[in-house]
């Protein structure tokens, strides 16, 4: 059978009939760019051979998979008139927010959310903190040095004048908010919803009985709301608009703040403390541990080794077959960091280790690690702390 | 010396059993009051016959003065026309009820309506002069030192200590003084009580916009944002930590 036997298929253009819809011809279009690396090289066949490589156009360079894609820039989230308002009154404990903190802002974020309204955070204006990416929409920043829960109160009590709120929203910390916000439910003669542990806008729960009981009612304007009650609002950045401090009516004070007492850091329960030294296995100086400790005004604490071998009491064991400490400091000497022992300070805000081993876990769980062995770091850290207590 | 001091106690409720006993607070209110010494009022609103007011009798009272009230009424206006009558130096009281809503109101009302300073969760206090210094508890184990004018309001919390043991035969032998007073105004029951739901404690904060992101907090262990700092000379190594632990304020007040 010869090739010019066969019936040939002409390609041929179709013109519609005059009167009609024009035809379209993608082949057609598509013939420029086939036809531009095509036209110097026909097939044997004399017909157009299809480069579909040159159809697709130049190739693009593979998309870097390790290089992550470009951030947006970050938005600043603006309500501009909001329906109602949501007065936020966090501790800021030591000019810090703490997690609780946290958490109130975000259930203010979910009232306001609720109501299409904005966020005030009430704030000391020495605070080291960014309110902006904290959820709040506005932010009253007032004098709020040193324990002065009466100045607090009227402070608040002139904001609650001045923006007619919706909710105001406190800490339930017995010397914290819970505290300011009874003052001023006293003040205003309202009824809060005290220990709040669950919240929306429709609903809020407040235990009460002893522990037994929720007493679930409509949110009240006063809230005080326990920790954990909402999660903390997310990273999106607000605006933080500053708004005028409200005049505040004189108040007499009559509660006079004489400082933190210096306590024994060792009386209080370990679960309770604040700032914990540690000693592990590495750690054979222990008149130096005791000192260093001493001279940081840290409760001491141990690893399971440790005190099995009674270098420290059996109350002192940090870990999961001792206690669960959540201290907003773990200084750790000599500790490699078993699993069991890195589970009982899953809670620890921030750790320091010192290790010799710079495999160590603890180095890994570390803020700040130090290489170095414990023998030579806890001297000179003791006088380094005694030096800076005697200074200025 | 003539000090005088109201001690306000209420009925509690053991949370296991749910029998009444005496409240956790206020007993460590009456024992704050019995180790300062002075004359102690001891005062309870509400029903009179209730065998639980005799564990406050068995800590060491002779007395202890009733103002019936009907149940679910508002003691305040009782307790008010009582304290102004009696003038006490200090009024101590627990710092919450553990019975009903147990909003912790209470001293907050009496002191605005007495217009006296009130001192919040206290866990230790002592006489200088004619003024009060109070040990304010905060959270991890702190201390404030608080100082203020009597007469005062002071709410005593968990972190004051332990009351100690109520006596029977001193529980049998004191008195329970009846003063009959007007009923207050019925508090209104808005709130619809259930039975608490225990609550899981928050294990960790997820907080990223992508999955990636958090399939990277899911799975990498949570290393430190730290600094390391491999075999430095002691001092300078110690030197970092102090550093550290002021710019992080550990070091305050220590």
């Amino acid at each position: 059978m010869s090739g010019d036997k066969r019936p040939r298929i002409e390609r041929r253009r179709v013109v519609s009939p005059p009167g009609t819809r024009p035809r379209r011809d993608p082949r057609a279009e598509r013939q420029p760019l086939a036809a531009a690396s095509a036209a110097q090289e026909p097939s044997t066949t004399g017909r157009i051979r299809r480069d579909p490589r040159a159809a697709r156009g130049p190739a693009k360079p593979p998309a870097a998979m390790d290089q992550p894609a470009p951030k947006p820039a970050a938005q600043t989230i603006v309500v501009d008139d909001p329906a109602c308002l949501i007065l936020a009154v966090p501790d800021f404990e030591d000019g810090r927010l703490s997690s609780h903190d946290r958490d109130l802002l975000g259930a203010a974020r979910m009232l306001a959310d609720a109501g299409k309204g904005a966020v005030v955070a009430l704030m000391p204006n020495a605070g080291k903190e960014d309110i902006a990416t904290a959820g709040a929409d506005r932010a009253i920043a007032a004098d709020m040095s040193g324990y002065a829960p009466e100045t607090k109160a009227a402070l608040v009590l002139a904001c609650i004048e001045a923006l007619q709120p919706r909710h105001i929203l406190f800490c339930e910390t017995p010397a914290g908010g819970g505290d300011v916000g009874r003052r001023v439910a006293a003040a205003l003669g309202e009824i809060p919803a005290p220990h709040v542990m669950r919240l929306s806008a429709g609903e809020a729960a407040s235990r009460g009985n002893g522990g037994r009981s929720d007493y679930l009612q409509p949110p009240p304007r006063l809230l005080f709301v326990a920790a954990e009650t909402a999660d903390p609002p997310g990273e999106a950045r607000r605006e933080a608009r500053a708004l005028p401090v409200p005049k505040v009516a004189a108040v007499d004070l009559r509660i006079e703040d004489r400082g933190i007492a210096a306590t024994d850091p060792n009386a209080v329960p370990l679960t309770e403390a604040d700032f914990i030294v540690s000693a592990g296995n590495g750690v054979t100086d222990w008149p130096g541990f005791h000192e260093v400790a001493a001279a940081l005004g840290a409760a001491e604490g141990g690893s399971r080794v440790v005190c099995d071998t009674g270098l420290l009491p059996r109350e002192r064991q940090v870990g999961a077959s001792g206690s669960l400490v959540e201290p907003r400091c773990y200084l750790a000497f000599g500790i490699a960091g078993a699993p069991q022992h890195l589970q009982g300070i899953l809670r620890c805000e921030r750790v320091l280790a010192v290790n010799t081993d710079l495999h160590a876990e603890m180095v890994k769980r570390a803020d700040l690690a130090i290489i170095a062995d414990a023998q030579s770091v806890m001297p000179a850290l003791a006088r380094l702390a005694r030096d800076r207590r005697r200074g200025p | 010396m003539g000090l005088d001091i109201a001690v306000l106690l209420s009925i509690g409720r053991h949370p296991a059993s749910g029998r009444s006993r005496r409240a956790e607070n206020d007993a460590r209110a009456l024992e704050l009051a019995l180790n300062l010494g002075g004359r102690i009022h001891a005062i309870h609103a509400g029903d009179p016959d209730e065998p639980a007011l005799r564990d406050y009798l068995g800590m060491g009272l002779e007395t202890l003065s009733v103002l019936r009230q009907p149940a679910e009424c508002d003691v305040v206006p009782a307790l008010v026309r009582h304290l102004t009558l009696i003038r006490p130096t200090l009024i101590l009281t627990g710092s919450a009820a553990e019975q009903g809503p147990g909003s912790g109101m209470l001293p907050y009302l009496l002191a605005r309506q007495l217009d006296l300073p009130l001192l919040p969760a206290t866990a230790g206090l002592a006489l200088n002069g004619g003024l009060l210094d109070a040990l304010q508890a905060l959270p991890r184990g702190r201390r404030r030192q608080l100082r203020a004018d009597l007469p005062a309001v002071v709410t005593v919390d968990r972190a004051a200590p332990a009351a100690r043991q109520s006596a029977y035969a001193q529980a049998r032998r004191g008195a329970i003084d009846l003063i009959d007073m007007a009923a207050g105004p019925i508090i209104p029951a808005d709130a619809r009580e259930v039975a608490a739901r225990p609550r899981p404690r928050r294990l960790k904060v997820m907080s990223a916009a992508t999955a990636a992101e958090r399939l990277r907090a899911a799975t990498e262990m949570q290393a430190g944002r730290g600094k390391l700092m491999v075999d430095p000379p002691a001092d300078e190594a110690a030197r970092a930590i102090l550093d550290y632990l002021v710019s992080e304020g550990i070091l305050i007040g220590r």
